[in-house]
């Protein structure tokens, strides 16, 4: 899975903030706050990758346990799936 | 015709005369050079025309070159802030809030009962950043009021209006200024000036004080804000 593409990203204040640009833009009107772990997580998923690498990279990079790197893969695939940010 | 609008010269390809007489105290001295164009495609003219039937083509065409040029703005440092802008001692406070939450009337409080204070603009300020400070600038575009003049002045505070029957006036954190400003600008899709317009916004909510006002239309609502707004610091 992986994010789709016609989505800028920029550091906006404590977050990061992402909008649609090009036809996306016209799909989707608003902006995606992002925080870290999501932020490092969109990132990622710019390219095409299992969950399970997800989780790798999430223990890989910050310091969490196996389970919360789970859980943060499988929130934030559940909420960008609901929106229609992946594919 | 060219047009002095936040500091740039525009020249607007109008069919239309509506936008000359609009726009006619912003004439610019020398037509003969301009930093950009606005015009209206036949596109976004019946797109305009869908949304407001009953106005006239030249209100529309109207309509149509402002969001040419304020889509094209943040390549020249500057953004459409829907707000209100109030001067007072050559400083500009600015007031936003969703569509009838009571900015104009919080304005029209300041201009009753805080002495020296004018409104600058009352719907659609250009707000210019110029490496250090925040400017506001005056447009043609007003509001339905027509109240604003051609003149700039440096942005001290945001207030978030919310009506209420109590006056409240408390500190926003830069995460709730983002959510709430996002929704009063105009965010380009392509993605020079998509990306650049997040990073005023990044450079705005970072650099300038913003409050939520909860607020009746007394003159109380009125005092509280200009106390705070105008001693405020930045984090």
């Amino acid at each position: 899975m992986k994010v789709k593409s016609g989505f800028v990203v920029r550091a906006v204040g404590d977050e990061h903030i992402a909008v649609p640009i090009g036809d996306r833009a016209k799909e989707f009107h608003g902006m995606i706050k992002l925080n870290e772990t999501a932020e490092f997580l969109w990132s990622f998923f710019k390219d095409e990758h299992t969950e399970e690498e997800g989780v790798k990279a999430l223990t890989e990079t910050y310091d969490v346990s196996d389970e919360e790197a789970k859980n943060g893969v499988s929130n934030f695939v559940k909420t960008m799936t609901e929106h229609g940010f992946m594919e | 015709m060219v047009y002095e609008i936040a500091g740039l010269k525009v020249l607007f390809k109008n069919k239309y005369k509506f936008t000359n007489a609009y726009c006619e105290k912003y004439l610019a001295e020398d037509q003969n050079s301009y930093d950009l164009v606005a015009e209206a495609t036949d596109e976004e003219f019946e797109e305009e025309k869908k949304q407001s039937p009953i106005k006239n083509d030249g209100y529309i065409e109207n309509i149509c070159l402002y969001r040419s040029l304020c889509l094209r703005l943040p390549d020249f440092d500057r953004f459409l802030l829907h707000a209100s802008i109030v001067e007072k001692d050559g400083v500009a406070y600015a007031f936003l809030g969703k569509s009838g939450a009571g900015k104009s009337t919080h304005s029209r409080l300041w201009l009753k009962y805080i002495d020296g204070a004018r409104i600058l603009n009352g719907d659609k300020p250009i707000i210019f950043y110029d490496g250090k400070e925040f400017i506001a600038y005056g447009t043609p575009w007003n509001g339905k009021e027509g109240m604003g003049y051609n003149g700039s002045a440096k942005l001290k505070a945001l207030c978030f209006i919310e009506q209420a029957k109590e006056n409240k006036i408390e500190r926003l954190t830069t995460s709730e200024v983002a959510t709430r400003v996002f929704t009063q600008l105009l965010l380009p899709s392509d993605e020079k000036n998509a990306a650049k317009t997040l990073e005023l916004v990044d450079k705005f909510i970072t650099n300038i004080p913003a409050f939520v006002l909860k607020c009746d239309i007394s003159e109380e609502a009125a005092k509280l804000s200009y106390r705070e707004l105008s001693k405020a610091e930045n984090f």
